[in-house]
């Protein structure tokens, strides 16, 4: 057994000898940056925000970019001089992705921390959970990446404004996108997440496809639970459905598994298909991302490359030292529609400020919205486009880009009161 | 139903049945000797992925990068089984499963942080190695050939470890440690290096798993949980530790999955356990498995 004994140092060493190796390729973003970032001026009638945001799981990275964005945005306001001429502090705390912890988080934000305003999360089972707490507490947070109707529409408070497409009209946008381009297709097939969001997006996708084509068809529906790693049994039975275009509410990693495993199959030759392809995706995926493909999109900069938004990537990638994604861009407009409501208000009251948010208009990263005084949802534009190459990136990237502002294609005032009438809402 | 679409869908079933033989077969052989569930297997795997995709990065030696990256991700592995086996599961044998069980957990969450640590959270991909980018026809049908490059490494897999337990001396050893590790100890053999060869070898076959699914999909946080309750199932079906048994474990859940998503997708998890449910009912120990003494 001496020769068991040789091989186990030679094998200790071996793997320590490669663990440099390894660890050099790695770089360090340790989850207690979040707190590093942090804004922190000191000032004693600071403007404290609340950023209530998931490191976990697939919101990690999302999370991450929204602090930088969020910070960006407090840093700029600050150098200005600040709101009311108040500094403005900013506080980050993390929900693990979990209901019971983010609950717990945002009750000691509000108590401990005493923040005026909150903004996040990133997961839509946490933002409902949040939503009851900071509801109790009369807190107004601002929701920029979870984007469950549920929040403003079926669970609507009015300590809440969204400033990211909800599922609806994100999903009715798509759908739209998707018709135009092909008028003539009629049977359909969808492949969605299986959990709050994903179900939202395809409910929306259905409405609205009987809507435009009155006889269109639903052949099958696939509900992969997130994270699944093995798409090739769904991508063979779509196959055998043979629909004529296929919508689909994935996104991050899930979509990047599903690219690479649908490609070869010839997937994208033989089927039109839509779905969220926007930084992330495309930076995993790199030449893999199918040429020709529709995708949609909530304001990534290439989706809308006005020149303020350009200052904010050259801004983010000196800070970053990459580009920023969409969840960047939503949660600095959020720091900027805080600082308007707030100078409207004249008051860091809650009520004031939700008074003055209510019908207020922001020039914001994506462009002019306002928020609508009913539902507190913002009309903030929903992108669609085409994968394309693009010489300026060492990424993929949109072309033909249709930017459709939320006014049309959010649920009418009569459409939410319905679904008030419903869920026992009264306003 | 038309011949090649039920046989497209049986293929896309054997498919994932070999990368769920590949994950479940460590999982198996360290139960079955060293007597120890290690919840933690799925995060060695996904430990793996992660690992494999730096070395590959910092290779990026085109064609063959993939492949080195892979086998040096299987040695590495090995070499942190060793030091796991040595550190922490060497203490527990002597202890209930309560405490393995434990034990084990807090590795899943170690490891966790740890990858949160290095990697961050993003999402990673490695684009598929040539000569497997892309289809081959089956009866007019492609079938992706990565796919056909899991099939294969399963099979390798199989033989390999068919080979190392029946045919070898050093196999004689492990099965007779499995059945009776006081007198194989009695009889002068080292069981604690055994021990930890065994796990070591589990561990590099984690490793390996974790870098060959990273060309399929991406690697992300929350793959180790995704996969470990599904090898669960298979190794439960085909009964604990047993090789033969883990295989058609696997092929099973694969097929009954691939079948389930095909005729009722929102139930096709479901059907899984309620197959693992039946073989429980019907012989508690597994397919292949022996009952517990």
């Amino acid at each position: 057994m001496k020769r068991l004994a040789f091989l186990t140092v030679f094998f200790c060493v071996l793997s320590l000898l490669l663990a440099p190796l390894v660890l050099a390729q790695t770089k360090p973003t340790p989850a207690k940056e979040a707190a590093k970032v942090a804004v922190k001026t000191g000032a004693k009638d600071a403007i404290r925000l609340g950023g209530i945001w998931d490191f976990a799981g697939p919101c990690y990275m999302l999370s991450e970019s929204a602090v930088q964005g969020m910070r960006i945005a407090v840093e700029e306001i600050n150098a200005k001089g600040g709101v009311l001429g108040r500094k403005m502090d900013l506080i980050v705390r993390d929900t693990e992705m979990k209901v019971d912890v983010g609950a717990r988080e945002t009750k000691d934000l509000i108590l401990r921390e005493k923040v005026n305003f909150l903004i996040g999360p990133c997961s839509s089972g946490v933002a409902l959970a949040v939503q009851v707490v900071h509801s109790e507490s009369k807190i107004l947070r601002v929701t920029c990446m979870a984007n469950t109707e549920a929040q403003v529409v079926d669970k609507f408070t009015p300590y809440v404004t969204q400033v990211v497409p909800n599922t609806y009209m994100e999903a009715v946008a798509a759908t739209r996108y998707l018709h135009k381009k092909y008028p003539n297709a009629k049977k359909f097939c969808t492949i969605a997440p299986d959990y709050e969001f994903g179900r939202r997006e395809e409910a929306a996708f259905e409405e609205e496809i009987k809507r435009l084509v009155p006889d269109a068809e639903i052949l099958y529906q696939a509900w992969p639970k997130p994270g699944e790693k093995d798409l090739t049994s769904f991508i063979t039975a779509i196959m055998a459905k043979k629909p004529d275009a296929v919508h689909s509410s994935f996104f991050g990693g899930d979509l990047v598994a599903f690219t690479k495993q649908a490609a070869p199959y010839g997937f994208f030759e033989k089927i039109p298909f839509i779905a969220l392809y926007d930084l992330p995706v495309f930076i995993a995926l790199g030449a893999d991302a199918p040429d020709g493909v529709m995708a949609f999109g909530r304001g990534c900069f290439f989706m809308d490359p006005n020149p303020k938004m350009m200052e904010f990537v050259a801004k983010y990638r000196k800070a970053r030292g990459a580009y920023p994604d969409s969840w960047a861009v939503q949660a600095y407009d959020s720091v900027y529609l805080i600082k308007a409501a707030v100078e409207k208000a004249k008051s860091t009251d809650t009520d004031k400020v939700i008074k003055a948010m209510e019908g207020i208009s922001l020039d914001s990263l994506r462009g002019k919205f306002f928020i609508r005084p009913l539902d507190h949802m913002g009309s903030v534009p929903c992108y669609q486009g085409i994968i394309a190459k693009d010489p300026n990136y060492p990424f993929k990237v949109w072309k033909d880009i249709v930017r459709v502002p939320g006014e049309e294609v959010w649920r009418s005032e009569a459409g939410v009161r319905e679904v008030w009438k419903k869920t026992g809402v009264t306003r | 139903m038309s011949f090649d679409i039920l046989f497209n869908q049986f293929l896309s079933g054997i498919a994932r049945g070999a990368l769920l033989f590949l994950v479940a077969s460590g999982l198996s052989l360290t139960f079955g000797v060293l007597r120890v569930l290690n919840f933690a297997h799925g995060s060695l795997y996904m430990l793996g992925a992660f690992i494999s995709y730096s070395i590959w990065k910092w290779l990026l030696i085109p064609v063959v990068g993939f492949y080195v990256a892979t086998l040096l991700t299987a040695f590495i592995m090995g070499g942190i089984g060793l030091l796991i086996e040595y550190y922490i599961l060497r203490r527990l044998y002597a202890r209930g499963w309560p405490e393995q069980l434990l034990a084990t957990y807090a590795l899943i969450l170690i490891i966790t942080d740890i990858v949160k640590w290095f990697w961050g959270g993003e999402f990673l991909s490695i684009p598929r190695p040539k000569p497997f980018t892309g289809a081959v026809f089956l009866f007019g049908f492609p079938f992706p050939s990565y796919n056909f490059f899991i099939i294969l490494l399963g099979l390798a897999l199989v033989v390999f470890l068919w080979w190392l337990v029946f045919k070898t001396h050093l196999g004689d050893i492990i099965r007779a440690a499995a059945h009776d590790r006081d007198m194989v100890s009695a009889l002068g053999i080292p069981i604690p290096w055994l021990f930890t060869w065994i796990f070591a070898l589990g561990a590099m076959i984690a490793g390996l798993s974790g870098a060959v699914t990273a060309p399929y999909g991406a690697i992300a946080l929350g793959m180790d949980i995704e996969i470990i309750i599904e090898c669960f199932a298979v190794v439960v079906i085909g009964g604990m530790g047993s090789l033969p048994g883990t295989l058609l474990g696997a092929l099973i859940v694969g097929q009954v999955y691939s079948f389930g998503i095909m005729y009722k997708p929102e139930l096709a998890l479901a059907f899984i356990f309620m197959v693992m449910a039946i073989v429980l009912i019907i012989r508690p120990w597994g397919i292949f498995g022996r009952p517990e003494r």
